[in-house]
């Protein structure tokens, strides 16, 4: 019987091209310069069941954002499938982009009506965005006037609470206050235990990753260098880099 | 110089034929075959307007006869055609290209059109919002702003150029917010991607949502004023005939025409980081050539006048929609189908265009 993937990554490279300056000259006469080509990801396959739970480590610049940044469509690969099978997706990184001019009110329904909400469902799931943010009465204040603990608390209960089937959570563990981070620490431990909720965690935590993931993948430079079960590719990986 | 308009009639429009062309190629055309296909659109192109100019009755083709304004017509015709025949030519040379993936194309851009607009309109009007939380006189620089241009071309052209044209305020205003429309949109859409940053690195969305959001936004504005046109025309007594219903559909065409610009400016902004000032001195031009504050047909020279009125879309949708508001005239509805048609091609490409670079976007910003 052939096993419904939530997610499935095929042969995914996924290459940056690094721009040389562009001239109205060069592009007129088109003189063609070879662009410099960086392959942030080779050949990258795997595949999660539903429910299941993939962490990702590597050393930095080995293409686990890029990876993460892609399966969640804000680009797409150069060669290779990333098929979803139609789940919903959201990715969750530090440091998210509000429109700063409005208040955190209008950006919740806003980031909702792009995650693919509707606007009833949002309005409905509004107070507990906002209880879970603790940000008291910033809420109805313009983003640009938050602190940067602030802005990540509500960046965090935003993705938190407009519950996707596939959550990406990029390094976001480390938010606002210790206390804050013990309830999202929490928060993100419901959300994961979920039997239909597949995520997927780059992080370079070992005890946060061995805690909640069931398969572990280990990138480097951007290939996959080996994946399976937490314990043995996380010693692995301890291993070299304390090998340097 | 006659001479020289001579061969620029002959050439330019096969130039912009073959640029589109290699643009629907994503640019990968050897030199050869850009020459090769550079003839061949030159000849076609002067075919047909040649065999246009010959049905409306210009038998011959004698260069020192010929009139300054016959070269300019036959050089605006063929870069219309120099638009629109790359496209036909392409479906049936290029194997890339395809009637099927133009379909999947426009199917993906209607999909996606009802999947975000709602984003676009709430977005929109949470800016509007914003905008006017955050000024003293809120929602009333929306009409102190046109109002008081207005008083200001009015007075200038009015009474110091002593302009002629009836009703000239209103007709001041309504190409104010016309034009203040369109060189909103084309000035914002220059780094509408840069400024979306924050949102489109973090998730996924066609990013001339970005671009449709800032129209609703100018669209609302160009409302408003609009709703100063209809008490202005009550209290001059402006008489108003059917042909006032002509205004909807002109303004559509002016909403198109705008979106397909904005859409290619929106792609090159992103790449080029100066465009900003080319835009923004070409604006200036084209904002004088397109009768903002006087009638092009009237006022400049024959035949320059009719020319420019018919081939700047600008003005031609501007004097369209003063015709059927002031005048009670029906406007020229041929033309303006050529420019529907031109503007649903120029969205096409431009749409073409970011569908096929957009993730690359998130790379250079």
């Amino acid at each position: 019987m052939a096993v419904e993937y939530a997610v499935e990554v095929n042969n995914v490279s996924i290459s940056y091209r690094i721009l040389n300056n562009i001239s109205l000259r060069s592009s007129l006469f088109h003189k063609r310069t070879r662009d410099e080509v960086f392959e942030a990801v080779k050949d990258v396959s795997f595949s999660i069941e539903p429910g299941g739970i993939l962490g990702i480590i590597g050393k930095n610049g080995s293409g686990k954002s890029t990876l993460l940044k892609s399966i969640a469509g804000v680009f797409s690969p150069n060669s290779g499938t990333i098929d979803l099978h139609g789940h919903s997706v959201s990715l969750m990184a530090l440091g998210v982009g509000f429109n700063g001019e409005l208040s955190g009110r209008k950006n919740i329904v806003l980031s909702g009506l792009l995650l693919g909400f509707s606007e009833r469902e949002i309005e409905e799931r509004m107070d507990d965005i906002i209880e879970f943010a603790e940000i008291g009465d910033f809420i109805d204040k313009p983003v640009r006037t938050y602190s940067s603990g602030m802005h990540s608390k509500l960046a965090f209960s935003i993705t938190a609470m407009l519950e996707t089937d596939i959550m990406l959570v990029d390094e976001v563990l480390s938010v606002g206050d210790e206390r804050f981070r013990k309830k999202s620490l929490e928060k993100m431990k419901s959300l994961i235990q979920d039997k239909d909720r597949t995520v997927i965690i780059v992080s370079h935590d070992m005890k946060t990753l061995e805690e909640l993931c069931d398969t572990v993948c280990w990138m480097h430079d951007g290939e996959i260098r080996e994946i399976g079960e937490p314990g043995p590719v996380l010693e692995h990986y301890a291993e070299f880099m304390s090998a340097g | 110089m006659g001479l020289l308009v001579f061969i620029l009639m002959l050439v330019v429009p096969a130039v912009f034929a073959v640029v589109i062309h290699s643009y629907l190629r994503h640019g990968d055309m050897s030199g050869r075959r850009k020459m090769v296909f550079f003839v061949v659109y030159a000849v076609l192109i002067n075919l047909i307007c040649f065999t246009v100019s010959w049905i409306r009755g210009v038998k011959g083709f004698d260069y020192t006869n010929m009139t300054l304004s016959y070269k300019l017509k036959y050089l605006g015709l063929g870069c219309v055609l120099g638009f629109i025949v790359p496209f036909v030519v392409c479906l049936a040379t290029e194997d890339v290209i395809t009637l099927g993936g133009f379909k999947r194309y426009i199917a993906r851009f209607i999909g996606d059109l009802r999947k975000y607009l709602p984003y676009a309109m709430w977005s929109a009007k949470a800016d509007l919002g914003a905008e006017v939380a955050s000024s003293f006189l809120n929602w009333m620089w929306w009409l102190i702003e046109p109002v008081c241009m207005m008083l200001i071309y009015t007075f200038i052209f009015g009474f110091v150029f002593k302009a002629k044209e009836d009703y000239f305020p209103i007709f001041v205003f309504t190409g104010i917010t016309m034009w203040g429309f369109f060189s909103r949109t084309i000035n914002g859409s220059v780094n509408t991607v840069r400024v979306g940053k924050g949102i489109i690195t973090k998730i996924y969305m066609p990013k001339y949502i970005l671009l449709l959001s800032k129209m609703f936004v100018n669209t609302f504005k160009m409302m408003i004023s609009f709703g100063v046109i209809v008490i202005m025309m009550a209290v001059y007594r402006v008489p108003v005939s059917l042909n006032l219903l002509w205004v909807i559909p002109i303004l559509m065409i002016l909403f198109l025409f705008t979106f397909g610009v904005g859409s290619i400016m929106m792609h090159y902004g992103v790449y080029v980081n100066d465009l900003g000032y080319i835009t923004g001195i070409v604006l200036q031009m084209l904002m004088y050539l397109s009768g903002v504050f006087y009638s092009v047909s009237n006022r400049i020279p024959e035949p320059f006048g009719d020319i420019l009125e018919r081939f700047n879309p600008v003005a031609c949708i501007m004097s369209s929609l003063r015709s059927a508001l002031l005048y009670r005239s029906t406007p020229m509805l041929g033309l303006l189908a050529v420019w529907t048609l031109l503007s649903v091609i120029l969205i096409a490409l431009g749409v073409f265009t970011i569908y096929s670079n957009e993730n690359s976007y998130v790379k250079v910003i």
